[in-house]
């Protein structure tokens, strides 16, 4: 359990938490709240995923299939029926969750974790060529606009707006989103639930004898997990009010998000978060350079994987185990 | 549909199947010797590409000789990939996982490697056949059957080798226990390489076959390597001869799906197909002995 949440979790949530309700007071231009509201957007992606591939440990490969789903269904119910999109992007998450419970069953079936990779990939794909085939809904690669951002909330005298251009309100909706998702997750993995997801993940079988319904669990991580990335899928549209299938359902987006997963650590509950962050910021400082962004993911999942496969949040635990005094204390259960 | 267009239908269906069962194929037998999903195999292919043009169209070398360049040039690169990139990863605990995401970093790579040292722009390969094949009514160019005669050819060297030969004994011995096999003098690394070397000469054919008509682009690999994980996974954990017919059963149900549903939509047939055929049959279609 230290492995995966660090010593204090609740704490270094609680700093997260206070470090963004600072940030947006800070003498920033917008560029740099809308660089910071796309990492909150990518952190919650990641770490719904990460719950999964690495707390589960389900080696699914299809979860930006989620994004996407939760994307188009929230843009495409607000913008058709003119609901609003604090209503809408609920229904996107729960489309995403009813899919991956879909495409959960299949994997319930394959113990190897290649079938479970080629499935959930290929799953990603048809999702992908149904939003792209679909063109009298979804405008297929031409893209999906005309998405509306989120209703303004007026507080007081102010009236704060959303959807890019208006940076503020914006990242306080992926602030929100942010603190809540990790906060509830924190919650359900701190509980039973966690110590369940991890025994499956590290004794699968041993797991199973002592009662485990594997089954149950392993769908309902999967509708929570899958949830959690619609969700951020939703939240993204609304802010970039412009989807095409191939921009949030194709390989690059795959490739970003296993990138930050592994760059920050798999299995660890904030290493997605570190991850998400420093990807967020390098591609945004190489815009200028555009064609080298998924030269350096590339480079980068290379590196990871071999010199440090625990990723940054990885790095941590060895400086604790450094500082005198921590070796005396009983050993936690990790 | 009359009986001329499903004669045409079923021959460019095995066409495309028997691309599919090569890189199929390939992927099956790494599969079936080191439990390994390569998920830079598609820029193997991409790269195969890349030098059948160089050095058929580039140079003007003569195409035998070119393709044979290409496929040596290509299998040094398939055993390297093993050497310096696999076999370090395999010896963790977690090498499954390791391995599968060290591949696709390694895929992305490549591509946007090709994209900055060749451009974006799509090359084209001229046809290494002209003319066009009649018989009765069914006309074929010549560059498609040979596709289909080639591949098969190579593919049933490839069987050969495999069944018939002590090479493809110590192959399937080590697929079979990579332990027992080293225990008995069987060098199991050295016989990986050799796998993944073999594996990328196959997915250096179906380059060298396909260049003429997808023309050579950084992302020629990607649209096949899907294919090929489909093809494994169908054919039954790892077998060769499962894969080669798998992948021309998926080449099959593309072509005569596009006679029923527009062909935007052949992909998710296939795709659909993997799925029902896992949740039904785990083990795949042709389980049986393996490669």
């Amino acid at each position: 359990m230290l492995e995966v949440f660090g010593r204090h979790p609740y704490r270094d949530l609680l700093v997260w938490t206070v470090l963004l309700v600072v940030v947006p007071f800070l003498p920033l231009d917008d560029y740099v709240l809308h660089i910071l509201t796309l990492f909150l957007i990518f952190a919650v992606f990641a770490t719904g995923w990460n719950l999964t591939l690495g707390i589960l440990g389900l080696k699914t490969l299809g979860h930006h299939a989620f994004f996407a789903i939760g994307a188009y269904a929230s843009a495409l119910v607000s913008h058709y029926f003119g609901v609003s999109p604090w209503i809408t992007i609920w229904l996107g998450a729960l489309a995403a969750s009813f899919a991956g419970v879909v495409i959960g069953f299949p994997i319930l079936r394959i113990r190897s974790m290649p079938h479970v990779a080629i499935v959930t990939l290929a799953f990603a794909e048809i999702v992908r060529l149904v939003l792209s085939n679909l063109k009298e809904i979804t405008r297929g690669e031409l893209g999906f606009w005309g998405i509306p951002p989120f209703d303004p909330i007026p507080i007081g005298a102010r009236t704060i707006e959303f959807g890019l251009g208006n940076a503020f309100g914006s990242f306080a909706v992926a602030a929100v989103m942010f603190v809540g998702v990790h906060l509830l997750l924190l919650m359900l993995l701190k509980s039973r639930s966690g110590l369940t997801f991890l025994a499956i993940r590290d004794a699968e079988a041993a797991a199973e004898s002592l009662g485990v319904k594997l089954a149950a669990w392993k769908i309902f991580a999967f509708a929570v997990s899958a949830a959690v990335v619609g969700l951020s899928g939703a939240v993204y549209a609304h802010y970039v009010l412009i989807l095409t299938p191939s921009s949030v359902a194709g390989p690059d987006m795959l490739i970003s998000l296993l990138a930050m997963i592994i760059v920050g650590g798999v299995g660890r509950f904030f290493g997605p978060i570190y991850g998400a962050l420093l990807l967020t910021v390098t591609s945004e400082l190489l815009r200028d350079f555009g064609d080298y962004r998924m030269l350096l993911y590339g480079a980068l999942i290379v590196i990871f994987v071999f010199a440090a496969p625990a990723g940054i949040a990885g790095l941590k635990p060895a400086s604790w185990r450094k500082r005198p005094g921590a070796a005396s204390k009983p050993a936690e259960a990790t | 549909m009359s009986g001329t267009h499903l004669l045409e239908t079923l021959i460019n269906g095995l066409i495309s199947g028997s691309i599919y069962a090569l890189i199929g194929s390939g992927l099956a037998l790494i599969y079936g010797t080191t439990r390994v999903l390569n998920f830079a195999h598609g820029e193997l292919l991409m790269l195969a590409g890349y030098f059948i043009l160089m050095f058929a169209v580039t140079l003007g070398w003569p195409v035998i000789l070119a393709a044979i360049a290409t496929i040596v040039l290509v299998m040094v690169l398939g055993a390297l990939l093993q050497r310096v990139t696999i076999a370090p990863l395999m010896k963790r605990e977690d090498w499954a996982f390791s391995v599968i995401a060290a591949t696709i970093g390694l895929s992305i790579f490549l591509q946007s490697g090709a994209q900055l040292v060749w451009g974006e722009q799509y090359q084209g390969v001229p046809y290494f056949f002209h003319g066009v094949a009649v018989i009765g009514e069914v006309r074929m160019p010549w560059q498609r059957i040979a596709i289909l005669v080639v591949a098969l050819l190579v593919m049933g060297i490839c069987g050969l080798i495999l069944y018939r030969t002590k090479l493809g004994r110590i192959v399937r011995a080590t697929a079979q226990d990579s332990e027992a096999a080293l225990a008995v003098g069987i060098p199991a690394g050295l016989v990986h390489t050799t796998v993944f070397a073999i594996s990328a000469a196959l997915a250096g054919t179906g380059a060298i076959l396909l260049s003429p008509l997808i023309t050579v682009n950084p992302w020629m690999g990607t649209a096949y390597l899907l294919k090929g994980f489909a093809v494994v996974i169908l054919g039954g954990l790892g077998s060769f001869g499962g894969a080669v017919a798998a992948g021309f059963l998926l080449g099959l149900i593309e072509t005569i799906s596009v006679a029923f549903v527009p062909s935007e939509w052949s992909n998710v047939i296939a795709f659909a197909f993997l799925i029902a055929v896992i949740t039904a049959r785990p083990e795949g279609l042709f389980a049986g002995r393996g490669a």
